[in-house]
């Protein structure tokens, strides 16, 4: 079921950035191609009309960054300060990783909230007491977006939808760091293709990808504290397992999984 | 008051290292809930409108025609053409390093991406060859840090969305100190590699270099359609940006076949995936600049600093050192949407001119990414060269410098980056 709500949410965003592109491209080509005085060819061009492409590439990639914001959540792909927390015990950073997930979970939780009431009054409640056939009153029918005449409730349901994701995410990410002290990590500095990268030695995988940098959290099992280094790797990590870490398995092949080599 | 309680709560909810755009979210909410009567509906309607404009749009696909070419054999074909021009100087390869940086850095659009893709190739080359380790660390991590000056850059579309200076007259003025700081880097390359006597290459026939230059073209081809795009009046940069995509796609798989169409979903996912975040940090940044409106402190701020008295050089001074120290803790993305809107009001009260002002924040970004504690290219080379940070930030040390000599030229002569614009009469003459 997850698994299902997992590729629904990639496919989405991957599918709306790819056709994004294209319109985009398309609207510009034909721009400068019913230029061109070849005689049928012109003509049903001139017949085609691009001015909703700029409009539908804005909601297109409204609809991406709201669903995206989730995917992120999942990859931890968002940056934060942690200049200060790295520094502190990990009991301290623990708290404190937790208590900025949770905020995260209540942020997205309200916006999700106001959204939903926002699109409910602005033409939802409308439209659906309409399909089914209730007594509408003097309910709004809602505007519409200027060029493709849809209902902005529509494209304005990215926000409720797209949020209650994020927060979903966040909860789900903050249940699995308390289980197993374990945050989806992003490698800003992942390259495609550079084989001359020497592999690195048993035990020091994560040392290399370990991206100290400030910006993300580092999570508990990889800072190297005599405590943590005892505890095993917990039952069913596998399933948890996120996008980046799913990456840098592909990097080194099936075997190592980050941090578990150490003795 | 006010102002002081939220820049106050900003810095704690930052400081507990929940992401930066949830923070900002929060500050907003937390404010007007508890200290306004505004209604919090108004923050709803905030975030449809945030990014719904055609000019943000850019940015997403800068991100994907970048990822389409952050490839290690685009890489290697920079390297190629790099060295066969200036190998044959002093620090051949270093220099070639500098160049080849340059060039991937512009088309990748990333910093971190061109440390590890050109540093991953060349840095094992160089050791080969008898430079020392050191060395090669500190030309490659400075060097990849050339990428968000040379347009097209991602952080200067950043720039353009909060205070609504054009894209097409900061890519063209990130041109000249784009070139400068890269000749500037140079310098020093080859003059520590000439006092130290560090290994040259054999020198490049003409027709080794043209075919070097062949192979490379396609890659550059992108820079090309976006300036020359944008210059011409063909595109708008948001168009410009799509059909270099488009570009970058097509080289990608058809010319370089570096990747098959198999891999295109992936490239199209982790782009989305990237942008996403941008766009989500904007969205909020966007929120926190509406509450900054509403409560008056970009006015406030700009009045109080007028009313000390500090002229144009003094408050380009504190602008530096406030931008210097936000890069110890931030990305550049994040601190150039929190701090524009409040400097840019400042600097135009002061009549400084607002391409060369985002000239001058996109070279301090340039910076922050070099040292430490927050320099994700510090930490990107450290994990390709094996370097501890502090080892690391030593070996920077001479292109560190050469950078913030350069950081005060750029400050303080606006000629450097508005001349050119000017004379394509994107800026008005003064």
């Amino acid at each position: 079921m997850l698994k299902v709500l997992d590729h629904l949410e990639e496919w989405l965003i991957t599918f709306l950035m790819g056709a994004a592109t294209l319109i985009i491209f398309a609207a510009v080509v034909h721009r400068y191609a019913s230029g061109f005085a070849i005689p049928v060819l012109q003509d049903w061009l001139l017949g085609l009309r691009f001015g909703w492409a700029q409009e539908l590439c804005i909601i297109m990639f409204v609809w991406m960054a709201k669903f995206g914001a989730a995917y992120g959540v999942r990859t931890g792909i968002h940056v934060g300060v942690d200049v200060m927390i790295n520094r502190l015990s990990s009991g301290k950073r623990a708290k404190l990783i937790t208590f900025g997930l949770l905020a995260g979970a209540t942020f997205t939780g309200i916006v999700g909230a106001l959204g939903a009431t926002f699109v409910w009054e602005n033409g939802a409640h409308y439209a659906f007491f309409h399909f089914f056939g209730l007594a509408t009153g003097d309910l709004p029918e809602g505007p519409t977006t200027p060029d493709l005449e849809v209902s902005t409730w529509i494209v304005y349901s990215a926000v409720p939808l797209g949020s209650s994701l994020m927060c979903f995410r966040f909860l789900q990410v903050a249940w699995s760091f308390i289980r197993t002290g374990e945050l989806p990590h992003h490698d800003h500095g992942h390259v495609e293709g550079v084989e001359e990268v020497q592999l690195p030695l048993p035990g020091e995988e994560d040392e290399i990808y370990r991206m100290e940098d400030g910006l993300h959290p580092r999570d508990l099992r990889r800072r190297p504290d005599r405590r943590m280094e005892n505890v095993g790797p917990p039952a069913g990590e596998a399933e948890r397992r996120s996008g980046a870490d799913r990456r840098k398995e592909d990097l080194f092949g099936a075997a190592s999984t980050h941090g578990d080599t150490q003795p | 008051m006010n102002t002081a309680i939220i820049f106050a709560l900003l810095v704690v909810l930052m400081l507990t290292g929940m992401p930066i755009s949830i923070s900002l979210g929060l500050t907003v909410l937390s404010f007007l809930f508890f200290l306004t009567s505004v209604p919090i509906e108004s923050v709803a309607l905030k975030l449809f409108t945030g990014i719904e404009k055609f000019e943000i749009m850019a940015i997403p696909f800068f991100i994907l025609a970048g990822n389409f070419l952050t490839h290690g054999g685009v890489a290697k074909r920079m390297i190629r053409f790099a060295t066969s021009m200036v190998g044959h100087f002093h620090g051949g390869l270093g220099l070639g390093g500098v160049l080849a940086c340059a060039l991937f850095a512009a088309v990748s659009g990333s910093s971190p991406a061109t440390v590890v893709a050109i540093g991953s190739i060349l840095l094992p080359a160089m050791v080969k060859a008898g430079f020392p380790k050191r060395f090669g660390a500190g030309v490659l991590t400075t060097s990849g840090a050339l990428g968000i000056l040379i347009p097209p850059s991602i952080v200067m579309v950043m720039y353009s969305v909060s205070t609504n200076t054009s894209v097409g007259a900061l890519f063209m003025a990130g041109v000249i100190p784009g070139i400068v700081l890269a000749t500037m880097l140079g310098i020093t390359t080859w003059y520590r590699a000439r006092s130290n006597n560090y290994p040259r290459l054999p020198k490049a026939t003409w027709a080794e270099r043209f075919k070097a230059f062949r192979e490379s073209v396609w890659g550059l081809l992108l820079i090309v359609i976006v300036m020359g795009g944008i210059y011409s009046g063909m595109f708008t940069p948001t168009e410009a940006a799509a059909v270099s995509a488009v570009w970058a796609f097509i080289a990608a798989v058809f010319i370089y076949k570096d990747l098959s169409l198999k891999d295109v979903p992936r490239v199209l996912l982790s782009s989305a995936n990237m942008s996403a975040m941008l766009l989500y940090i904007i969205t909020n940044a966007v929120l926190f600049s509406f509450l900054m409106t509403h409560e008056n402190i970009p006015q406030a701020m700009a009045d109080a600093m007028l009313g000390t008295g500090v002229g144009l050089i003094g408050f380009l001074l504190i602008a530096n050192l406030l931008l210097l120290a936000a890069g110890n803790f931030m990305e550049p993305s994040s601190i150039v949407l929190i701090l524009a809107p409040i400097l840019f009001p400042i600097a135009m009260k002061l009549g400084i001119d607002p391409v060369h002002f985002g000239i001058l924040m996109v070279v301090n970004m340039e910076v922050g990414m070099c040292h430490p504690p927050v320099g994700l290219n510090l930490y990107v080379a450290s994990g390709i060269t094996k370097m501890g940070i502090t080892e690391l930030t030593i070996a920077t040390w001479p292109w560190l410098l050469t950078m913030l000599v350069f950081l005060v030229l750029v400050t303080y002569w606006p000629t450097l980056s508005l001349w050119l614009p000017q004379q394509l009469g994107m800026v008005a003459l003064k």
